[in-house]
């Protein structure tokens, strides 16, 4: 059985289908990555999965177990978090004690919770800067913060929303590396995004969504070798011209 | 029967009036999502002014608008200028404005007490030419001030409307009200727009402050129980709009007339509490809101 | 003893060593009116104190306190007069009724915007206050409308919580202002701590992190209501008599907010700190000024408010406490070489 089964999950806005019967599996241990231009709907089909928007139709299932329409707590509670592609701190608040909140997701006890902390802020590297206010943080320290304060609430599965937007390539490629590091302590994830290079880096599946259509599935390197996707993402002329 | 009739148009009358209290305070929560709690002593600042405007010239009470509701919209936006600007900024990026809002309670403290400083504790009505005129209708009197009260609500109400939906300046106050960052991006000044929202705000209370010393004592707390109503009626009519500021103000006003018929005027009191903790409950967004701003 | 291990000796030197003068003060200080003056100020810090679980820690704004620091003092008083039900026993059962009503206000009004919750404890305040005023009798308590009630001397009685020194009172209320401080303590250091200060920051990543934030507001909500109550019983005991205008007026619920945001909000030592800067210059302009100048301290409290919000936004704590961290860390010095 499949840790994520997403099936036929549709989400409209008014007149509006942002979201248009979409399936998708995630197995357990992988990496998956969500692809496509901008507005095709990637941010919907992510948001309904994390409880932020409750899907219109369709069916999402964690562990074999509901979640399409529960709440974000409920949804992080049974082992699913997400980050945010703005990244909302608790501003003056130190990097310990954001990490910690997450923490408190599994124990009661705060001893136990900086514990865990600690030790997710070692795993992503941002343990130096432990006792420094959010605020202070840089933006790629803030989105690392937003890793580890999600990873903290030991999640079976991560939903990433564009985690490396706004880096520079240097530090996507820092970034990289960190999100492997979370992949391989048996974190599964999901990962929406804009930088191909780090998606096709990443990921082992991958799923194309244009206009809130799947539009291609399974190993990255073939999908975008795919004349569909060129064309989501280039536009039919570029296609023509290849030929 | 007749008795109820006459009530009801009573209520409907003060209502309005009440609803003009609310109009200002509901037009800056609208677009500075802040609740302004100086705003009863505002209009308390409005009614000293209008009542020795009219005492000391002696003139048609309703001429005092012209001194009274730009003489408040200054006041309202140089405070919003100089006092709440730089509390807004400090908070800007916070979902709950909760500095500014306590601020405004601040404001309210020193005007309302700098008043029973400057003029006592005192109980003053103004002699105008309509005060205690009755007018008659099939056998039921209904008092000239607040009929013609009524009527400067509603055209206050329609100048409102229109200003919002057609002038350009109200077109840039209703993007700023939307979403303040856009708007700044399209090149519309936001702190200059507080500024004349305040004002617009103040300058609402200056309407209302002319419309009720004809009839209505002017002491230093006069704002207190306007304050009060004033936030049960936003809440009721949907924080932020104008027609359900004067519709929730006309809700109010019948309850407490019609239900004199059959209670003490506290318990009328205690009904419109509860009225507005049931709408609380029940649809939050008030009675005519807009859904999303809650 | 070990929650205390990364609080610094000096701190804990110069803490006991203010609790010790404060415990010791009635030894020197006999006159009725400055106890009086320092009961109120323990008092009013104890209040928003409790205040402060909802006002700061859960970051929404109650307008209307004054209606539990009411509920306790009507629901003891009534169960003394009526049933001859100890205060102490009342105490309890009045901070259980206010959260009661807490919860009640709460459960529709924290999940929206901060403003409905702000002008929904208003509203309750005085209908509740003129609820209060209408009710004459209610089954077998004599609630007396306006007139208020009165609770009979019977002399030093601790039962009867009454005592004709003000120095009973005094440790009293110092006493609940330590307690309700150490349970601020240990709250903003627990799982309920950080997650109403997650929540009130951030609440839509503090749910993505399992956080059900309304429902920790309404716990907070729950304890504010319940100590806030505990205050009102006290009140009631001290003062033996009062009515609905009195003890449960808006001007006292403002009043707890403002010494709050003055003192610091949601921090530990804001309120007390609020309180021994407000209350003396409230109780002094009164007592010597309030007949030539009437509301001159309520001019006074909006202009301090409103200075210290325009430069210290987060309360007069921060500087205070930055500069006697300062003090302290060369004391710490000198101890060390």
């Amino acid at each position: 059985m499949a840790l994520l089964e997403v099936k036929g999950v549709t989400k409209q806005f008014g007149g509006l289908t942002a979201v248009n019967n979409v399936d998708m599996e995630v197995q357990e241990g992988q990496i998956v990555g969500i692809i496509g231009p901008n507005g095709a709907g990637k941010t919907t089909l992510f948001s309904c999965i994390a409880g932020s928007h409750v899907p219109t139709k369709g069916s999402i299932k964690f562990n074999g177990t509901e979640i399409a329409g529960k709440r974000p707590y409920d949804i992080c509670k049974l082992g699913v978090t997400r980050t945010f592609q703005v990244v909302k701190p608790f501003a003056n608040k130190t990097v310990l004690y954001n990490t910690t909140v997450g923490a408190f997701a599994k124990t009661n006890r705060l001893d136990v919770a900086e514990e865990k902390a600690m030790e997710v802020l070692k795993l992503i590297d941002l343990y130096d800067k432990k006792d420094v206010p959010a605020k202070n943080l840089t933006l790629p320290e803030r989105k690392r913060l937003e890793l580890a304060r999600a990873l903290a609430t030991e999640p079976k599965l991560l939903l990433l929303d564009e985690v490396m937007a706004g880096l520079r390539p240097s530090e996507v490629a820092e970034m990289l590396p960190v999100i492997r590091k979370i992949n391989s302590v048996g974190v599964s994830i999901v990962i929406v995004e804009h930088i191909m290079q780090a998606i096709m880096n990443l990921s082992e599946q991958v799923y194309v969504i244009n206009f809130g259509k799947k539009i291609a599935e399974g190993d990255p390197h073939k999908v975008v070798a795919e004349e569909e996707v060129i064309k989501a993402y280039l536009g039919d002329e570029y296609v023509a011209n290849s030929h | 029967m007749i008795g109820y009739i006459e009530s009801v148009i009573n209520g409907i009358l003060m209502g309005s009036i009440y609803g003009l209290t609310a109009v200002g305070l509901t037009l800056i929560f609208g677009v500075m999502k802040v609740v302004n709690f100086a705003h009863g002593s505002i209009l308390m600042v409005g009614m000293f002014a209008a009542y020795w405007f009219i005492t000391l010239t002696g003139v048609n009470p309703y001429l005092a608008l012209v001194v009274v509701v730009p003489l408040l919209y200054f006041f309202g936006y140089y405070m919003q200028k100089i006092v709440i600007k730089p509390i807004f900024e400090a908070e800007k990026h916070v979902r709950e404005p909760i500095t500014v809002i306590i601020v405004t309670t601040g404001i309210w403290y020193v005007l309302d007490n700098l008043a029973l400083l400057v003029f006592g504790a005192e109980f003053r009505v103004a002699q105008t030419s309509v005060t205690g005129k009755m007018v008659e209708v099939a056998e039921m009197y209904f008092p000239l001030a607040k009929i013609i009260g009524t009527g400067i609500t509603l055209l206050l109400g329609v100048y409102l409307y229109w200003f919002l939906k057609h002038s350009r300046m109200g077109k840039a106050v209703r993007a700023t009200s939307l979403d303040r960052e856009a708007a700044t991006l399209m090149g519309i000044k936001q702190s200059r727009i507080y500024n004349i929202v305040f004002g617009m705000g103040c300058a609402c209370c200056g309407v209302a402050a002319c419309v009720l010393v004809p009839f209505y004592y002017v002491y230093p707390t006069v704002g207190v129980p306007f304050d009060i109503k004033a936030f049960v009626i936003v809440v009721l009519g949907g924080l932020g709009s104008i027609p359900g500021a004067i519709l929730g103000g006309v809700i109010i006003g019948i309850i407490e007339t019609v239900g004199a018929q059959f209670m003490a005027a506290t318990w009328t009191e205690m009904l419109i509490y509860a009225f507005f903790l049931v709408v609380l409950f029940v649809k939050p967004s008030g009675l005519f809101g807009l859904r999303q701003d809650y | 003893m070990k929650f205390l291990s990364n609080v610094p000796t000096t701190h804990k030197v110069f803490a006991a060593l203010v609790l010790a003068v404060l415990y010791a003060l009635p030894l020197f200080v006999t006159s009725p009116v400055m106890l009086q003056i320092f009961i109120l100020i323990f008092f009013y810090a104890y209040l928003t104190s409790s205040w402060n679980f909802v006002g700061g820690f859960a970051g929404v704004l109650p307008l209307g306190h004054s209606a539990f620091v009411g509920l306790g003092a009507y629901t003891s008083t009534l169960l003394y007069l009526t049933y001859n039900i100890s205060p102490w026993i009342g105490m309890i059962a009045g901070g259980i009724v206010a959260a009661a009503f807490g919860l009640l206000i709460g459960l529709p009004t924290l999940k929206l915007r901060g403003a409905y919750f702000a002008l929904a404890t208003i509203a309750f305040a005085e209908g509740l206050r003129v609820l209060v005023e209408n009710i004459e009798k209610l089954g077998s308590f004599e609630v007396r409308g306006p007139k208020g009630l009165l609770i009979n001397l019977v002399g030093n009685s601790f039962r009867d919580f009454q005592f004709l020194s003000k120095v009973p009172y005094y440790y009293i209320i110092l006493t609940m202002l330590v307690l309700v401080l150490i349970l601020t303590f240990f709250m903003m250091r627990s799982k309920v701590g950080y997650y109403l200060a997650a929540g009130g920051e951030e609440p839509e990543a503090a749910e993505a992190l399992g956080i059900k934030v309304s429902k920790y507001k309404l716990i907070a909500m729950a304890i504010s209501c319940f100590l806030t109550a505990l205050g009102g019983t006290f009140y009631a005991q001290l003062v033996l008599y009062f009515y609905p205008k009195s003890i449960m007026g808006l001007d006292m619920s403002y009043e707890i907010a403002f010494i709050a945001l003055i003192g610091g909000r949601s921090t530990i030592l804001g309120p007390v700190l609020g309180a021994f800067l407000l209350r003396p210059v409230g109780e002094l302009t009164r007592i010597y000024l309030g007949d030539t100048l009437p509301g001159l301290h309520l001019i006074i409290f909006g202009l301090v408010l409103i200075i210290v919000m325009r430069y210290q936004p987060r309360g007069l704590v921060e500087p205070v406490s930055k500069w006697l961290t300062a003090i302290f860390d060369r004391i710490e010095n000198r101890r060390r070489a």
